[in-house]
């Protein structure tokens, strides 16, 4: 079993229900996420658009975050999730440094790092990500990638052609997929990042786990 | 290339968490220096003890001490910018090989150690068994210098820094800072020939790392976008511009200058000017190129 994710941005509407549910579910603290939803404007009044790009950890096959902790505390799970050991955890921010998609973050309470772990705990126990549960437009697809009746491996079947990954060229192999991106949805340098444009108004840094 | 793309659709994020803030920050520039300084006086003290063994004699215990006094600096930076400190031990018990910060901490513990058995044979003064343990190591202490290169070559986020430029630089550094330190420490106990052959040591140095610092500002953004959204810190009126050629004045191109002045007007004092504007020098120069792929968004 390889789990993977795959987003059809064409039905997100950016509600951040599921930015809410991980929230709530995964008690995040404030000023980190493990999943956000990023709003990028194109184009200049009146031919406008928003798109709206869910982001969370990939899940890479060729996971940098765990190649580069001293600890294992970032580890393989058998159905495929890059899972933490908070417990283990140095606080080194080794895997914070090395992600490309700049998915894990250093939890302020525990002060280690933290990130999206697919809800493994939810899995265990046979249910779905809250992402995933909270998703009114069902943009959110879960699944398993080694079963061809999936509806993930469905949904890829289906779209073959229009199916993206962020940053290929990393060589990380993720295991979550977007259907219906383009360049400014999923690379970071396609857009402008203007002071000010961020959940905090005006904050546009914000201290690392507050410990330094 | 991406900057196109923004021209070409007005492409604007207008809602997103806030960037992260330095996750390495100064802790770790500290940490680079001082492994520079402590793994490069023994290099240093191999090829005098090979070139001017007369001179070199007397700095067998100051050698030992400061490696040891550098690396344990290097160790104390290290512990200091983790989170979880008092989880040190984590990696000794847990260890996880494929990471260079595993294999790092194992090399430079057992590095310690034989710079402390150093120290030990040094106050001793049991010559013969110091150049034996001083072979291994000075042979130890080349991937005790390299590992970094090797943890920021896994920073697979961070696309400026790639091994083979890094290792060179890490080398580099520790060959300038190392002369550097030995020009100062060797006070009127190294003679001036074997200061000149450090001197001569830190010019070159201080000249390949300037030239590969340009090869990457140059010519590193025509191949990488990345690579060319970070050189914008640097370049113009970017946030760094300032101290990233401040550093490659002080470290580089004024030491090399001294040392040619040094040469010519046989003046020791010029080249411990250049030796101490090498070490300010470096730590800057490390710290701009620690700093600046941390500043670019990665989502």
């Amino acid at each position: 079993m390889q789990l993977g994710f795959l987003v059809d941005l064409h039905l997100c509407m950016g509600c951040k229900g599921c930015e809410i549910a991980c929230k709530v579910e995964n008690e995040v603290p404030l000023s980190t996420w493990r999943l956000r939803v990023k709003y990028v404007d194109v184009g200049t009044f009146p031919e406008t658009k928003r798109t709206f790009t869910p982001l969370r950890c990939n899940h890479c096959e060729n996971a940098p975050c765990e190649r580069i902790c001293p600890v294992s505390a970032l580890h393989y799970l058998d159905n495929g999730i890059v899972n933490i050991d908070k417990e283990r955890c140095i606080g080194c921010a080794g895997c914070v440094m090395a992600c490309p998609y700049g998915a894990i973050y250093i939890d302020p309470q525990t002060q280690t790092a933290d990130k999206c772990t697919y809800c493994a705990h939810r899995i265990a126990s046979s249910m779905m990500p809250a992402c995933v549960v909270a998703c009114p437009v069902q943009a959110n697809i879960f699944g398993d990638l080694d079963d061809p009746t999936s509806n993930i491996s469905k949904y890829i079947q289906v779209n073959q052609g229009n199916v993206q990954v962020r940053k290929p060229e990393k060589g990380t192999n993720p295991h979550h997929y977007y259907v219906g991106g383009g360049n400014v949805n999923l690379n970071p340098l396609a857009s402008h990042r203007v002071d000010g444009h961020s959940l905090f108004g005006k904050i546009t840094t914000l201290p690392i786990g507050g410990h330094h | 290339m991406a900057h196109e793309i923004v021209a070409a659709t007005n492409a604007v994020v207008t809602l997103d968490v806030a960037i992260p803030g330095i996750v390495w920050p100064w802790l770790v520039t500290v940490n680079m220096w001082a492994k520079s300084i402590g793994t490069g006086v023994i290099f240093m003290l191999f090829m005098l003890l090979k070139t001017h063994p007369e001179s070199a004699k007397h700095l067998r215990l100051p050698t030992a001490i400061v490696a040891f006094v550098f690396i344990n600096i290097f160790l104390l930076f290290t512990l200091a910018d983790l989170h979880q400190p008092l989880r040190m031990w984590h990696i000794f018990a847990y260890s996880h090989w494929t990471s260079a910060i595993t294999v790092g901490a194992w090399m430079a513990t057992v590095f310690l150690g034989l710079l402390a058995l150093l120290a030990l044979l040094g106050f001793k003064k049991n010559d013969e068994a110091y150049d034996k343990v001083l072979l291994w190591t000075t042979i130890l202490a080349i991937p005790v210098t390299l590992y970094t290169a090797g943890l920021m070559a896994q920073c697979t986020a961070r696309e400026l820094w790639q091994m083979p430029t890094e290792s060179a630089q890490m080398i580099l550094a520790a060959l300038l800072s190392g002369s550097a330190f030995m020009i100062l420490m060797g006070g009127s106990k190294l003679s001036y020939e074997a200061k000149k052959s450090l001197g001569v040591v830190l010019g070159l140095s201080a000249l390949m790392a300037f030239i590969i610092y340009m090869s990457e500002y140059i010519f590193g953004p025509m191949k990488a976008e990345e690579v060319a959204a970070v050189m914008e810190y640097i370049k113009g009126d970017g946030q760094y511009t300032v101290m990233f050629w401040l550093g490659q004045w002080v470290a580089y191109l004024l030491p090399m200058l001294f040392i040619v002045l040094s040469r010519t007007s046989q003046s020791e004092s010029i080249l411990k000017l250049a030796a101490i504007l090498a070490l300010v020098g470096l730590a800057i120069v490390k710290h701009v190129w620690l700093i600046i792929p941390q500043l670019l968004p990665m989502s």
